[in-house]
Parts: C-alpha cells; sequence; structure tokens
C-alpha cells in the first residue's frame, strides 16, 4: 500500500477519474487504484476510516450508499497479498457508479478493521456477520455479536480451514438477550416498563425473527432484533459445488420471487465467462423477472395488510400470484422453487402457449389490483394505520443501505434497471414510482404503481418477443449440447460429460454484479480460483439493510406500528439469513 | 425509457365525506359483494380446489417423484454412469455399479437410491442423463412415517413397461420438435452390439441374441440390505 501502482495504459475512465482524485488528496501514500469490473481501491486496516470517510465525502466520489461488505479468506487462493481481506461495495447515488474497496488486513496478526459505522450506519449488521462468519474484529462497533449463526457456535465458518462437520448444539440457557433487556430500570414518571420478546414464531414476523422490545406502555423506548433462525449456509455450500449446482440454492434466498435471484446470479458468472444470451433467452428472463415481481409486491403488499387486519385484500392478490405460478410451472415444472435459468440460458425452451398465457395474465391481473386499490387506497382505517408510520427520511433511507421499493418511497429514484439497464429495460417505456412521505402508506403506493409499471414492461416485451429462436449460448462448454445431440454425436457427448462431471470453468477473477431484485439492489459478488465452482459467493441482499435499521425505525412508536412497518420492510427471511 | 412517476403526489387527501367510516365500509362492501356474486354464480370457475378429491393440472415439465425408464425387455436403461449423482446439487442419489449378466449390457445399478427427504426437485439429474434413464413424474405426493421409508431404492423408482406411471409423467430430457417424441437413440429397444462386435461375441460362445428370453430384473435393493450406507436416522 506504499504507492498507487504503476498505471496500466488502459484505464477505464471512472477508474482514472478516481485515481487522479487519490492522487491529488492527502491519501495518495495510502490507497492504491485498480482497476477490475469495478474501479477497486485497495487500503490497509488503519487508513480505512479516513479513506472511507473520504469516499464519502469527497465531491469527486460522494459514494453515499453502502451496498456489502463480504469477507475473504484466501488461504486457499494465490496471487493475494494477505490471507483475509474485506470487500465493501459502494454506490454513490449523484454519480450513478458503483465502486469497491478492499481493506487488506495484513497476516500474523488478528484480522482487525475498525468499523466505519459513523461513516455508513448501514455497516452495521455488515460488520457484525463478517465478525460472526470470518471473525473479523470491528474496533468501534457498538454491537459486535454474532448475526447468522448461534451464540453457543465456536468458530468462524466461512474460513477456508472450518470444517463444515462440526455441530453446535444450541440450548435455551445459550441465548444471549441484550444486556439491556436482562435488567431493565424502572423509571418514574412512566406508567409502566417491561421487556417482551415478539417471536421467533409469530405469524408477523413473517419468517423467523426475533424481536426484543422495550416498552413503555405501548410505546416501544428500545428494541433489538436477533435472526439467524433461517440461516442455511448458502455461502458455505456453494464454494463446494459447481456453478451450475449453485441454481436451486439460489431459489432459496428470495423465494417470493425466486426467478431473479436466478438471474441475478447467473448473469454475474456469465458477465466472468465472457458469453452472451440470445435475445429470446434474455426476454423469457425478463418476462418471468417482472412477472416475479408482480408476485413478490401481491405477497407483501397482500400479507401486510392481512397484518393490520384486511384479509381480503390477501385473497385478492393471491389469485394473480397462483396463475404466474401456472405460467412459471409450465415453463420449468415447479411453482416456487424454479431452478429455471442456467449460465447461458435457460434449462428449457418456453412452451408454445407461452405467449398467450402471458398476454391473458396481462389481462387479468389488472383487475384484481384495481380492486385493492378500491378497497385500500381512499380506505380511512388504512390512512391511520399506514400513513405517517415507520416513517424513514431521505437521508436516513439513504445512511441506512435501503435500495428498491424502501428507498423510492423517500423520495430517491434509484432504480438499477434504469441507472444500468441490463438486458431490454432500456427500450422498454416505463417510470419509477416514487413518493416523498418516506412512510408505510407511501411504500404502499410505490409498490401498487411498481406492480403496474410491471405490466407495461411485460406488455412490451411479449410484443417483441421473438416467435422461435434458441434460447441458450451455444457455447458447448457452457451450456449442455441438446439431447439430440448427445444420443447421437460422440463430440456432444463428451461436452455433454465434462461439463456435467468436472463443471464450467470460470476464469480466474472476480466480479460483482447486480440487479434490480423485488426489494432492491440485489447483487452478487463471485469469486472463480479457476476451479469448477465459486471460490466465493456473496449475495447482497436487498432487505438485509433494512432489517438492520428496522430496531431504529419502530422506537417512538406502538407495538401495533411495529407490525406494520415489519409489514412494508418486505423482509424475506430465506434472502436475509441465507 | 421514461421518466420518474411521484405517486405520492397523485393521491389526494381524503375528503370529508370519506372521513366518515361508513361511506369507505359501503364502498369496500360493493367490491366483496360483487366478488361474492360473481363466484356464487360461476362457482364451478373458483380459483379454489377441493384437494384431495380434485388435484390441480400440473403441465407435463411437472418436477415430481422420479422413475427409472426401463427397455422393452424390462432391464432399466441406467448404466450406472453416476452423472446424475455428479450432477445433483443436494447429493441425495447413490448409486453402486455392478456388471450386468448380459454382456450388451455391460454395466447397471445395483443399487440406486433416491434420498427424497434430501432431494430439492431441481431436475438436475434429468437434464445430467445421457441415456434418457431418469424422467421425473407429476407425483408430488409422498409423505413417510420414517427416513427410511423415504430413501426410494430402484424397487420404487422403475418404470415397470406396460404399467401407468401414477399421475403421468412429468419433467425429461428437452427434445426439439414438441417435446414428446425422443430421437431415435433413446429408444427403448434392447440394446444389441453391433455385427462385427457380435460375430466376436457369438465366437465366445455370448448368447448375443437374447434367445433366453429377458432376464432377471435389476436387483432391488431394500435399504437395509446394503451394508456401509451413510446413517440417515
Amino acid at each position: 500500500m506504499s504507492t498507487i501502482e504503476a498505471p496500466p495504459t488502459t484505464l477505464s475512465p471512472p477508474a482514472e477519474r478516481l485515481r487522479d482524485r487519490f492522487a491529488r488528496s492527502p491519501l495518495s501514500e495510502k490507497v492504491s487504484v485498480l482497476d477490475l469490473d469495478l474501479p477497486t481501491v485497495e487500503v490497509g486496516p488503519s487508513d480505512w476510516p479516513a479513506v472511507a470517510r473520504f469516499l464519502r465525502d469527497d465531491p469527486e466520489c460522494r459514494y453515499d450508499l453502502f451496498l456489502d461488505l463480504a469477507g475473504v479468506d484466501n488461504a486457499k487462493r494465490r496471487g493475494r497479498p494477505t490471507r483475509f481481506e474485506a470487500v465493501v461495495h459502494l454506490h454513490s447515488l449523484s454519480r450513478d457508479e458503483h465502486v469497491r474497496a478492499k481493506v487488506l488486513l495484513p497476516d500474523g496478526v488478528e484480522p482487525r478493521l475498525p468499523s466505519v459505522i459513523d461513516v455508513w450506519p448501514a455497516a452495521n449488521w455488515f460488520e457484525r456477520e463478517a465478525f460472526d462468519l470470518f471473525g473479523f474484529d470491528f474496533p468501534g462497533h457498538p454491537n459486535q455479536r454474532r448475526l447468522l449463526c448461534h451464540d453457543a457456535f465456536v468458530g468462524h465458518p466461512l474460513r477456508k480451514d472450518y470444517s463444515p462437520g462440526q455441530r453446535w448444539f444450541f440450548a435455551e440457557e445459550d441465548l444471549r438477550m441484550p444486556a439491556w433487556a436482562v435488567h431493565t430500570e424502572e423509571r418514574a414518571g412512566h406508567f409502566e416498563t417491561q421487556t417482551i420478546s415478539i417471536g421467533p414464531s409469530h405469524p408477523a414476523t413473517h419468517g423467523i425473527i426475533h424481536l426484543v422490545a422495550r416498552l413503555d406502555g405501548e410505546r416501544i423506548t428500545r428494541a433489538e432484533t436477533q435472526i439467524g433462525y433461517m440461516h442455511r449456509c448458502f455461502e458455505k455450500m456453494s464454494e463446494t459445488h459447481t456453478w451450475n449446482q449453485v441454481i436451486p440454492f439460489c431459489d432459496r434466498l428470495n423465494y417470493v420471487s425466486a426467478m431473479i435471484n436466478g438471474v441475478g446470479y447467473v448473469r454475474t458468472v456469465e458477465k466472468m465467462l465472457g458469453i452472451e444470451v440470445p435475445d429470446r433467452g434474455r426476454l423469457v428472463r425478463t418476462i418471468l423477472s417482472e412477472f416475479s415481481r408482480i408476485m413478490d409486491h401481491c405477497v407483501n403488499i397482500g400479507t401486510n395488510l392481512v397484518d393490520i387486519g384486511g384479509l381480503t385484500n390477501f385473497w385478492y392478490l393471491y389469485q394473480p400470484r397462483e396463475s404466474i405460478y401456472g405460467l412459471i410451472e409450465a415453463c420449468c415444472g415447479a411453482r416456487l422453487t424454479v431452478s429455471y435459468v442456467r449460465v447461458g440460458g435457460l434449462a428449457i425452451d418456453v412452451p408454445d402457449d407461452f405467449v398467450p398465457r402471458c398476454r391473458a395474465l396481462l389481462e387479468s391481473i389488472p383487475k384484481f389490483v384495481d380492486d385493492v386499490e378500491r378497497l385500500v387506497t381512499r380506505n380511512k382505517i388504512v390512512r391511520n394505520r399506514l400513513a405517517g408510520t415507520g416513517v424513514v427520511t431521505k437521508e436516513q433511507a439513504i445512511a441506512w443501505g435501503f435500495t428498491g421499493p424502501m428507498l423510492r418511497s423517500t423520495g430517491v429514484p434509484y432504480d438499477v434497471r434504469r441507472s444500468r439497464p441490463y438486458d431490454f429495460y432500456d427500450r422498454f417505456d416505463w417510470d419509477i414510482p416514487v413518493a416523498n412521505d418516506g412512510d408505510n402508506f407511501s411504500r404502499y403506493l410505490v409498490r401498487m404503481e411498481e406492480i403496474r409499471q410491471s405490466l407495461a414492461i411485460i406488455r412490451q416485451a411479449v410484443d417483441i418477443f421473438p416467435a422461435s429462436g434458441p434460447v441458450n449460448s451455444d457455447d458447448w462448454h457452457v451450456v449442455l449440447p441438446p439431447k439430440d445431440a448427445v444420443y447421437h454425436d460422440m463430440e456432444s457427448l463428451i461436452f455433454h460429460f465434462k461439463l456435467i462431471m468436472e463443471g464450467i470453468r470460470v476464469p480466474r477473477g472476480e466480479r460483482y454484479d447486480w440487479i434490480e431484485g423485488a426489494n432492491g439492489e440485489l447483487g452478487f459478488y463471485a469469486i472463480s480460483d479457476g476451479g469448477a465452482g465459486p471460490y466465493r459467493l456473496k449475495p447482497r441482499p436487498p432487505c438485509f439493510p433494512m432489517m438492520a435499521a428496522f430496531e431504529e425505525m419502530i422506537v417512538g412508536g406502538g407495538i401495533s406500528d411495529a407490525i406494520a412497518t415489519l409489514g412494508t420492510l418486505n423482509i424475506i427471511a430465506g434472502e436475509l439469513e441465507r | 425509457m421514461s421518466g420518474v412517476l411521484d405517486v405520492g403526489a397523485r393521491v389526494k387527501k381524503l375528503t370529508a365525506f370519506e372521513r366518515l367510516y361508513v361511506p369507505g365500509v359501503l364502498k369496500g362492501l360493493a367490491v366483496t359483494m360483487r366478488h361474492f356474486l360473481r363466484n356464487l354464480v360461476a362457482i364451478r370457475r373458483l380459483p379454489t380446489i377441493l384437494y384431495p378429491e380434485r388435484k390441480r393440472d400440473y403441465s407435463d415439465r411437472f418436477r415430481g417423484k422420479h422413475i427409472l425408464t426401463t427397455r422393452d425387455d424390462g432391464t432399466l436403461k441406467c448404466v450406472a454412469c453416476y452423472m446424475c449423482a455428479e450432477a445433483c446439487p443436494a447429493e441425495c442419489i447413490t448409486i453402486v455399479a455392478g456388471e450386468h449378466p448380459r454382456i450388451s449390457y455391460e454395466k447397471y445399478p445395483v443399487v440406486f437410491d433416491i434420498d427424497m427427504l434430501r432431494c430439492v426437485f431441481c431436475g438436475f439429474c434429468v437434464d445430467a442423463c445421457p441415456k434418457d434413464a431418469i424422467w421425473m413424474t407429476r407425483n408430488y405426493e409422498m409423505a413417510f412415517f420414517n427416513r427410511e421409508e423415504a430413501v426410494f431404492g430402484i424397487d420404487k423408482l422403475i418404470a415397470k413397461p406396460g404399467l401407468p406411471v401414477k399421475d403421468g409423467l412429468g419433467y425429461r430430457p428437452y427434445y426439439p420438435g414438441d417435446g414428446t417424441v425422443p430421437p431415435g437413440d433413446a429408444s427403448s429397444s434392447p440394446v444389441i452390439p453391433g455385427d462385427g462386435e457380435r460375430e466376436k461375441l457369438r465366437e465366445k460362445g455370448c448368447d448375443v441374441e437374447h434367445t433366453a428370453g429377458p432376464g432377471p430384473l435389476n436387483a432391488p435393493s431394500p435399504a437395509e440390505k446394503v451394508e456401509g450406507r451413510r446413517s440417515i436416522s
């Protein structure tokens, strides 16, 4: 980290700009700027807070949105200077750019880097996760406890020397409640003070989430969320499976809109391989992703209204969801766990009646959405429950790392489909819905409008959908040859055999690729060491930073407001805890 | 590409009339009553299904319980190449290969177990099979009393020739065309070695034409009989 690396002859413009900016700053001696798939800043742990502050505040950087922190253990990977590194991804809303910062943690001492929670409050849970899974120590973190693994867990599971066969049993007495919850002070002048647990198994906690809350009467005065009940070792398992075998695991991240996860993941791998998917395949992905987004919003709005007492909307919104599941099942053979995408295309071409079925859905879905709109939008009870509760200001939303409808409901029109159009999104005519109040009602409005915008996107995608053509890339190093060829042709059989037995060979390197999930920016940070599977795979789950902010959002409101707020956050435990 | 739409500004404040509870209730009642009457008239088109008397109609790509396909003579098409076991992300397939008594078949699975509790029904085994030997069906009703029962051996997986498959066929290898007709080489006719090979085999005194009739089916594999299985209790 002594000097800036000798600049390679061709640096991409953003990396070039960043290198120039650092060269003119007092930090020039401390960082090196590389040009990988994203401009990358490498820094040592002692300089990290200063660099972080610079990245956030400098008018030419302004990386205000903290997206992700991924630990990496390089023990079995060649060519890296240190064993541990913390990889941070940031986004600048004003300049619409991503950047990566790598904190290289020196060997020989315990991995330790200062917490940047005061620069980006969103770092809170990401740092706890890195402490939990990698054993990184974050001096300055106010609540450095395990997050995904339970309190009786020993070791740090994502380190390469951790043996996954070990079992750590968790007994009830191992449960560590927050210190403030154990000793509650009785304070004069308050009607009643008590600490309660909401969840983990509670119908309103959508998934299994444990909320410890201290109450003053009905008001919540302090809260802490405990998660990890549904941690399924997605990242550790990916490291022992091939690139294609990870696809069924991805379905189980956000299982309400499973298609989008798969698309996000395979896009990352396809970028690493440098292969192109034919238009027809990409359009199928777009159409089914948008249908999945509609389902996700239907589930979110429906269950949220159930939580506050409006059951009818649930029926009306689940009906289109059922018909969409019918279409998805006709394409891939499963409703929820689709496993439809493959690296390089799709598992199987769509059925012949795909386009007519899409059109029929486009006819039927708006009717149900209209009915819900009639029931809810101008209803006084709903307004009383949702308007003005769970308020997040624009500044808070950015500081907490929100993306997706949560961020857009505060007035920030950040949508990956617009900011970095992938597939065909730049060809379609659609609007980004925003609202300015940042309360639960705004989120409801934004999601309702997003359903309509998704329908508009699907309508245009169906119009340009080619009647025939390949859906898969024809690179047989990546995509399985057609079965017909495998049965008849020796060369195809060899390709088939090598793909199944060895897997796809992804060139050595790393990549962060991101798309717009139903909850916000869904990123996948993948590292390949040239082997058959990912060396490290870290999804950037959009609901993770939102759940981290939940305990601060609900303070001051009533319990009933907290339930309504939890509903509009759209927490999907599968994605939250992976 | 288009613009940004402010949905918050579009929604007006409630009028004084709307702020009375009764109009909201009546308006809501109008919507729900419309649904109720429509459902009453078209009761056959209700979206709900009276399971288990009636079942949902799934497509012929549905990924349910697996079957092992057979040739016309009743032997398994599977040649125990381990490709499905290798492709399986859930590691739920256990194969033990053996030498087939009939020389032209060479290799066959002595044990072919699928642990239905581990299986994630992703269909990767079907995609991986180079011999068209494993298909999926539309049967999704599998309930067990214990974990041993959930390990399906050949006896539960084999699709006996001539017998109908429960609930119909589901996900199969994708054939170009209408998706139903398998290409020639995946047919179920018994394998007969080519002419040159046949001569050599005949000289060795092998039963090349299968004149002895169909041989015994592949040995069934009750889970308890196999030594060294991973413990699943």
